[in-house]
């Protein structure tokens, strides 16, 4: 399944760049993560839960970074395996610089999924993805934010990870969504 | 003989139970001390095993045990071969590997199992599945039935340096002088895709070892259960007598369930032996899709050469046929597919070159049409290209090439499944053809009713499709019928029931023969304590064979009661009646004597028996016929499709259908209803959807699509009577019939309503999707 | 957390008190703890309707229901319907019009039809066909139980 989109951040090139390289921030946008640690270089071993319509699990897999070009792009490999499936996806981002302190953030990849996930989960996955990727940005949008005021007050900064209930909630509200779109013949 | 049972529209004895809630089938089975298996799957298409953490599994509350092919030691051992190479076939490549009950190191299609949970119930199995960690290295692949062969490809099975499982050559005449002579040569290449047999019941097994007696009891939800009595007495080291499998009432067959030896059929009597309790397993219909065999698949190149009349003259075919991860089923489904592939035509130039190949996905094996839509698919598709291309009708051109009656028995010189000569025993198909177009009302359609329908704007179309179904083949079939004292007849055979109706069709055969009540037959059928030899209910030849052996014997209990009662009434046996469970004399009604005291009478407590005869009246015959009956009919359908939407509706579905001898009208009608059923599903609604990493995506019937009752048009079936030669019954088969031609006659109705687009259909199943991707495509 | 529910149910006018796990479903409690096998399952998760029993007098797919959600309820399932002796003119209409073949999802048919055809005494062939579609059969391809409704609205009129 191929995903693809772009999302304009409120920040710098190289902010959002950081961004992104911040494990803690990383760990806290996505929905459901447990755990995240870098154990090497460009290389992150996480733990997430994962909720796709009836089927639902831990996922464990790893996460490495490569093709560096500081700080324009990067390569994304993910690989996990869990419960309810497997998945792996390769993934390439692009920084844009728009001027006035906005960044774009273009991204296209290719993710293949099996097991349950991919057996039942199949008509979901398409917006699930959709809706975890919504999601995260969103919470990077208040990192970044989080992340200057922290700057600016001489502070640590404190991240908000979305609980599995807003996260569930979010999903539901995207889905709906998706149906009433369809319904209506937008291209969804 | 006055009194006729055989051809009627008997209503069936089995029903009252079955409509009650009264009917065992095997999820049914509910023994004291039970435990309940569930099963590790992969999720991996091909992977190494690296590791298996049983732990977190064993801990949890009501688990009993958690094993792996390594705790299985020396009871591990790959199922058995079903079905060897044939041996009169020259130059025949085959490579046989075997599914296994536990994987040891490599996973071969996602599905497979890799341990067994075993526990206080089903609930907490699952549970503990879910606790099972294994360690897989995924590897690549091997789904492209094309590239699969290519050197440098990923092995399916490394023990091998291809992935071949099989490669064949059948020849009749000389294609290529025939081609010489052509006006026309066509080639196409088609792409048929996999599809399930999906019955209402998954399968099942339940197993129950008793130490004391020294007995394996077995509940499999199985179309053989000799053959797997046999098997399984083999393999745990035990004898016949000390193994019974009772197939209780199966929900549906149509193929997968005749597949012996399955992984849980390997599993579950090593457990109920090493755990002295009695086992349970019940596939779930997500297991169904991953677990259960399924068939469909071949990529195939077709060339025939015509003559400017569309006289076929010759055809050559090349078939590369998926045959799953593993081949215990042997060369059936493709060796079909090319008995086939000349339709009912007379056609004396024929190659065929068959490659099967090994892939990442679950094992092929026949289901309902077993290889028989596949040929009659591409020699229609030929021909209704032929037909468009020379500019002919192709109503001439199917007159022109059928099989003439005083052709028969047809020899087409090339081996079928049963590795005999493919020999068509008998067939009248122009008679058929033409009630078809009649009952379809043909020419009225072409010429009136399309036309005024597509000025409204409507896209119909229509297509008629003739074919053939090799039936009734060996080895053979037994049954066994007997008086009781009561007065009631009782029977058996081997082969088990799955919704054919066996219980009422062959006890239709008893009573016409011992003059009864067809309800006072009672026919015990898939028990092997009642009969020790028989093969299974598959291969449309459960009429055939089985009905024949039926007839055998009580054919020969009828001669035993005429001799006895002959002696006890003093009257020569002709003129002696069996009417009522009497026999009388015939205009002497008073001096009779009753079924039921004759056979107290033949088995005395007291004399001696004649040397020579047996006590009792009763007889076990055996039917094994040289070459099967070649059933025929014809399908006809007016379709009409959405060219935005991609929805179609069927306005009207007919069909011709030639058994020979009916034993049950409503059973015969009844089966062709459910095969076309099948068929639709495999034109139009029905796909596996597999992505490279051989992980099937729409396992659920929520996405794999089952006609219902929406989607089904009203069927007319009309009956033509050619008798089988070979059989006293003169029957033939038709449990596969009605999905044999749908997808042919699908596509040409649906070429045929899309005229204006040019649309030519190489592929089934279609899909609403699919089919506006070919429209698309041909915009552009 | 207790892992256990006492529940009390009428299954086909009886009277039951057991003790379940909480999350066994319908169709299971039916099956297994009340012995009433002739509720089949075919599919899990709610698409062929083989499971189908009536729910104060509605049809619903006992596979997608826990058992402690028919806590003090009534249920019906196929062996309410009549018995082999004495079979209601909807099963009589079945056996007549050759409308089951393997028999498995034929349970699931009646009891999604008595309550319909309670309501529609004269369904039309249209009507009758979509009234069914809930209920998936690989066997008849629905012809003969389409005849067996048009049958049975007859003798039940």
């Amino acid at each position: 399944m191929k995903v693809e989109g772009e999302h304009l951040f409120n920040g710098t090139q190289q902010q959002v760049w950081d961004l992104f390289r911040d494990t803690e921030v990383m760990a806290s946008a996505l929905p459901g993560t447990k755990k995240m640690e870098l154990v090497g270089e460009n290389t992150y071993e996480a733990v997430m839960n994962v909720r796709v319509g009836p089927v639902s699990g831990e996922f464990s897999g790893q996460l490495v970074i490569s093709n560096e070009d500081h700080p324009i792009s990067y390569t994304m490999t993910v690989e996990g395996r869990g419960k309810p499936g497997f998945m792996k996806g390769v993934g390439d981002v692009i920084l844009t610089d728009q001027g006035e302190n906005q960044t774009m953030m273009g991204y296209t990849g290719e993710v293949q999924i099996g097991g349950r996930l991919a057996a039942v989960g199949q008509r979901l996955i398409d917006t699930v993805a959709k809706s975890i990727i919504n999601q995260a940005f969103e919470t990077l949008d208040s990192a970044l934010v989080e992340r200057f005021n922290a700057e600016t007050e001489g502070r640590e900064a404190a991240y908000e990870q979305s609980s599995e209930g807003d996260y569930a909630a979010s999903v539901a509200k995207d889905l709906i969504k998706n149906v009433l779109k369809r319904k209506d013949g937008d291209e969804s | 003989m006055t009194y006729k049972v055989i051809g009627k529209r008997v209503k069936r004895v089995e029903d009252p139970r079955l409509l009650t809630g009264g009917a065992l089938f095997v999820g049914d089975v509910n023994l004291p001390n039970m435990l309940h298996a569930a099963f590790v799957r992969s999720d991996y298409a091909h992977a190494r095993i690296k590791s298996v953490d049983v732990s977190a599994a064993k801990e949890i509350p009501g688990v009993v045990g958690v094993y792996t092919a390594e705790d299985m030691g020396d009871a591990w051992e790959p199922g058995p071969p079903l079905v060897s190479p044939p041996p009169t076939l020259e130059g025949v490549t085959f490579n046989s590997c075997r599914q296994v009950p536990l994987v040891k190191d490599k996973v071969k299609h996602a599905g497979e199992i890799i341990a067994v949970v075993v526990a206080e119930s089903r609930y907490i199995a699952e549970d503990a599945v879910e606790e099972v960690y294994v360690d897989y290295e995924p590897l690549p692949v091997v789904t492209d039935l094309e590239k699969c062969l290519e050197p440098g490809h990923t092995l399916v099975h490394d023990e091998l340096d291809t992935n071949l499982a099989a490669h064949l050559i059948q020849n009749k005449g000389d294609y290529e002088a025939a081609k010489k002579q052509a006006d026309l040569v066509i080639k196409r290449k088609f792409n048929l895709d996999r599809g399930a047999a999906a019955a209402m019941e998954n399968r099942g097994i339940v197993v129950d070892w008793d130490q004391k007696n020294q007995h394996l009891m077995v509940w499999d939800a199985t179309q053989s259960p000799i053959p797997i009595r046999n098997g399984m007495a083999a393999r745990l080291g035990l004898r016949t007598h000390q193994v019974r499998v009772v197939a209780p009432f199966v929900g549906g067959g149509f193929g997968p369930k005749i597949m012996m030896f399955y992984a849980e059929e390997m599993v579950l009597p090593w457990l109920t032996m090493k755990l002295n309790r009695p086992v349970k397993w019940i596939e779930d219909r997500k297991e169904n899709f991953y677990a259960t065999t399924q068939e469909r698949q071949q990529v195939q190149e077709v060339e025939m050469a015509l003559s400017k009349e569309g006289r076929i003259l010759g055809i050559k075919q090349k078939i590369i046929h998926d045959t799953g991860a593993f081949d215990p089923y042997g060369l059936t489904t493709p060796l079909n597919t090319q008995s086939h592939s000349m339709g009912g035509y007379d056609v004396q130039n024929y190659n065929s070159e068959c490659f099967v190949v090994f892939t990442n996905k679950i094992i092929v094996t026949p289901v309902r049409g077993a290889g028989r839509p596949q040929g009659i698919y591409v020699v229609e598709r030929m021909l209704d290209i032929a037909c468009r291309e020379l500019k002919l009708d192709s109503r001439e051109v199917r007159r022109l090439n059928f099989i003439k009656p005083d052709q028969f028995p047809y020899d087409h010189e090339i081996i079928d499944q049963a590795f005999t000569n493919l020999v068509f025993d008998s067939g009248n198909y122009q008679p058929a053809y033409d009630k078809a177009l009649e009952k379809i009302e043909y020419d009225k359609f072409i010429k009136e009713e399309q036309p005024r329908m597509r000025a409204e704007g409507k896209y119909v179309g229509i297509g008629v499709v003739p074919f053939v179904e090799t039936t009734g083949v060996g080895p053979y079939e037994g049954a066994r019928v007997a008086v009781e004292s009561s007065g009631k007849i009782s029977a058996a055979t081997g082969v088990g029931t799955q919704g054919q109706s066996h219980m009422t069709s062959f006890a239709q055969i008893i009573a016409e023969q011992l003059g009864v009540e067809v309800e006072d037959v009672s026919l015990v059928s898939g028990d092997t304590a009642e009969i020790h030899w028989g093969t299974g209910t598959f291969a449309s030849r459960g009429a055939v064979v089985a009905g024949n052996a039926v007839l055998a014997a009580a054919s020969d209990v009828r001669l035993k009661v005429l001799k006895l009662a002959s002696k006890i009434l003093e009257t020569p046996e002709e003129e002696l009646e069996l009417e009522g469970g009497m026999v009388r004399v015939a205009d002497l009604p008073d001096r009779s004597i009753s079924l039921g005291e004759l056979a107290i009478l033949a088995n005395p407590f007291r004399g001696a028996v004649e040397p020579g005869t047996e006590p009792g009246l009763e007889s076990t015959k055996y039917f094994g016929p040289a070459y099967g009956a070649t059933a025929f009919g014809v399908h006809g359908m007016i379709l009409e499709v959405d060219p935005e939407t991609m929805m179609i509706k069927i306005h009207k579905y007919i069909t011709v259908e030639d058994c020979g001898t009916m034993l049950n009208p409503l059973v015969v009608e009844g089966q062709i209803h459910g095969g076309v059923s099948m068929g639709i599903g495999n034109s139009y609604y029905e796909k596996l959807h597999y992505d490279e990493n051989g992980q099937l995506l729409n396992a659920s019937l929520a996405d794999y699509l089952i006609p219902s009752s929406a989607e089904m048009p009203p069927i007319e079936v009309y009956h033509q009577n050619t008798p089988a030669p070979n059989n006293k019954l003169g029957t033939k088969g038709v449990g596969e019939a009605g999905a044999i031609p749908v997808p042919a006659a699908f596509a040409q109705a649906l070429e045929n309503a899309l005229q204006d687009y040019g649309l030519e259909i190489t592929e089934t199943p279609l899909s609403p999707n699919r089919l506006y991707e070919l429209l698309y495509k041909q915009e552009e | 957390m207790d892992n256990t529910f006492e529940l009390s149910v009428t299954v086909n006018g009886t009277s039951y008190h057991e003790v379940v796990d909480p999350r066994t479903l319908l169709s299971d409690f039916l099956r297994n703890d009340l012995g009433l096998t002739g509720t089949h399952v075919g599919c899990e998760h709610g698409v062929c309707g083989a499971c189908t029993v009536l729910l104060n007098g509605a049809p619903v797919r006992s596979c997608l229901i826990f058992a402690p959600q028919v806590h003090n309820q009534e249920v019906m399932t196929v062996e309410g319907l009549g018995t082999v002796d004495d079979m209601h003119p909807l099963q009589e209409a079945f056996r007549e019009a050759h409308a089951l073949q393997c028999g498995f999802c034929t349970p699931g048919f009646l009891t999604t039809l008595l309550p319909w055809l309670e309501e529609n005494p004269n369904p039309t062939e249209e009507e009758i066909r979509e009234a069914i579609s809930g209920n998936l059969c690989r066997c008849t391809g629905y012809q003969h139980i389409i005849d067996a409704v048009k049958l049975a609205a007859e003798k039940m009129n």
